[in-house]
């Protein structure tokens, strides 16, 4: 015969039993080896199912084409009505000013353009043409496509992992495009031969931007992992590179 | 939606992704077709987000879309034809005191138990999925599949029943076949 309390052990597991009702089961477990090995059982099968259930992880392509979703939305969306009206009343003073803030502050469309590269990358079922952690494989594979050549760190014992590249352009010039694995943050750095005034760059709500000079190589670097957390690679790339 | 709205819903939304993307694989049997139910997923709520009520559970909300997007997709409404079981129509098995079983579930492997939550009926899978994998309490279970709590807990007892059994039949057969050779 089956005790009574049998038909609880579901919820006492899943923890939906009252606090007096969870007390008073506890209490009968003490002297009722059934309905104690009919939880241990229930317990091993939640666990299992658990472990079992968590079996395909999200690509981190889906998490760049979602954030891409979110920010189209985000720049297709309306406004109040009185948003509007102190739009209006602000854009005297908005015209009179941009002449100089435009020449300042306009986002400089070689990073915009970087920056739908980057999305692109992560968004591409091939990220990357030369597939390799191997800084000594990835490297060599440039040699004879770039009108220039540059060095990369060594990463053993840092949180960085290299995925690999391929050849990137700006203005019909071609560059290193190479990804890097920041824990869970996809990192693209491009490298190219540095020419003209240097860009200016600052980081949105979505990446962060930085941008240096080494020698004659022009570096960039876009990530979604902090300032913080990608600071020593730019530290390393310099290094590499002196 | 204002900015702050949407920078919001991305707070809330973004974690739920991996999990969200995992269900849909469930559900869909497709890594293809669970990227566009989670894309879609996010571009209904992303819009409905502004008649979203606070206080109301949003991951719940978002399970729901998904799911709802899934049953009225074609491998949705395909595997609904197919596969819907009576949810009466299953005897109810004893739960056994008896150790083996236990000594059983515990040997059973990470594929078995895939292979037994694969098997189950798409009412009963999704319920043990939200409950053991999610750790869904049984009213956000009620939320998301727009059921009574008492048709959460009976599902849920049926598809336990049906994973068990599934994992005890299997390793019993082997123990069986082993002992033949």
């Amino acid at each position: 015969m089956i005790c009574d309390w049998r038909e609880k052990t579901g919820l006492y597991v899943d923890g939906e039993l009252e606090p007096a009702s969870q007390q008073a089961f506890i209490t009968h477990l003490e002297s009722c080896d059934g309905c104690a090995a009919a939880v241990l059982e229930q317990q091993e099968l939640k666990k299992a199912v658990r472990i079992a259930g968590k079996r395909f992880t999200a690509p981190p392509e889906l998490y760049a084409q979602v954030r891409m979703q979110t920010h189209a939305a985000k720049t297709k969306a309306l406004r109040p009505w009185w948003t509007w009206g102190f739009a209006a009343a602000t854009l005297v003073l908005l015209v009179a000013l941009s002449a100089v803030l435009i020449r300042n502050n306009r986002p400089d469309p070689t990073i915009a353009g970087l920056v739908d590269q980057h999305i692109t990358t992560l968004a591409s079922a091939h990220p990357v043409d030369i597939i390799s952690e191997d800084r000594h494989t990835v490297k060599p594979w440039f040699e004879g496509k770039l009108p220039f050549t540059f060095s990369l760190p060594e990463l053993k014992g840092t949180p960085y992992t290299l995925e690999g590249g391929k050849v990137a352009y700006i203005e019909q010039s071609p560059g290193a495009e190479l990804l890097y694995d920041i824990g869970q943050h996809k990192t693209t750095v491009f490298i190219f031969k540095a020419s003209g005034a240097e860009p200016k760059t600052s980081s949105n709500s979505t990446f962060t931007i930085k941008s240096w000079r080494e020698g004659a190589l022009q570096f960039y670097m876009i990530t979604d992992a902090s300032d913080y957390e990608s600071s020593r690679l730019v530290s390393m790339l310099q290094e590499a590179n002196r | 939606m204002s900015g702050l709205e949407n920078h919001e819903f991305e707070k809330l939304a973004v974690p739920l992704l991996d999990g969200l993307y995992n269900f849909a694989c469930w559900l869909s049997g497709n890594p293809d077709e669970a990227r566009d139910l989670v894309q879609e997923t996010f571009l209904k709520s992303l819009r409905g987000f502004s008649s979203f009520r606070e206080g109301t559970n949003f991951r719940a909300w978002m399970y729901r879309i998904l799911r709802n997007t899934f049953l009225t997709s074609r491998t949705g409404l395909e595997r609904r034809n197919t596969q819907q079981e009576d949810e009466e129509g299953f005897a109810d098995l004893a739960v056994s005191s008896e150790t083996p079983e236990l000594a059983l579930i515990r040997r059973a492997d990470t594929e078995l138990v895939q292979t037994a939550i694969a098997q189950l009926a798409p009412i009963f899978q999704e319920v043990v999925l939200l409950a053991d994998m999610e750790e869904m309490r049984y009213q956000e279970i009620a939320e998301t599949l727009d059921v009574p709590i008492g048709t959460v807990m009976s599902r849920l007892a049926r598809a336990r029943k049906q994973v068990r059994a599934y994992i005890v039949t299997a390793l019993e057969q082997k123990k069986v076949a082993g002992t033949k050779r």
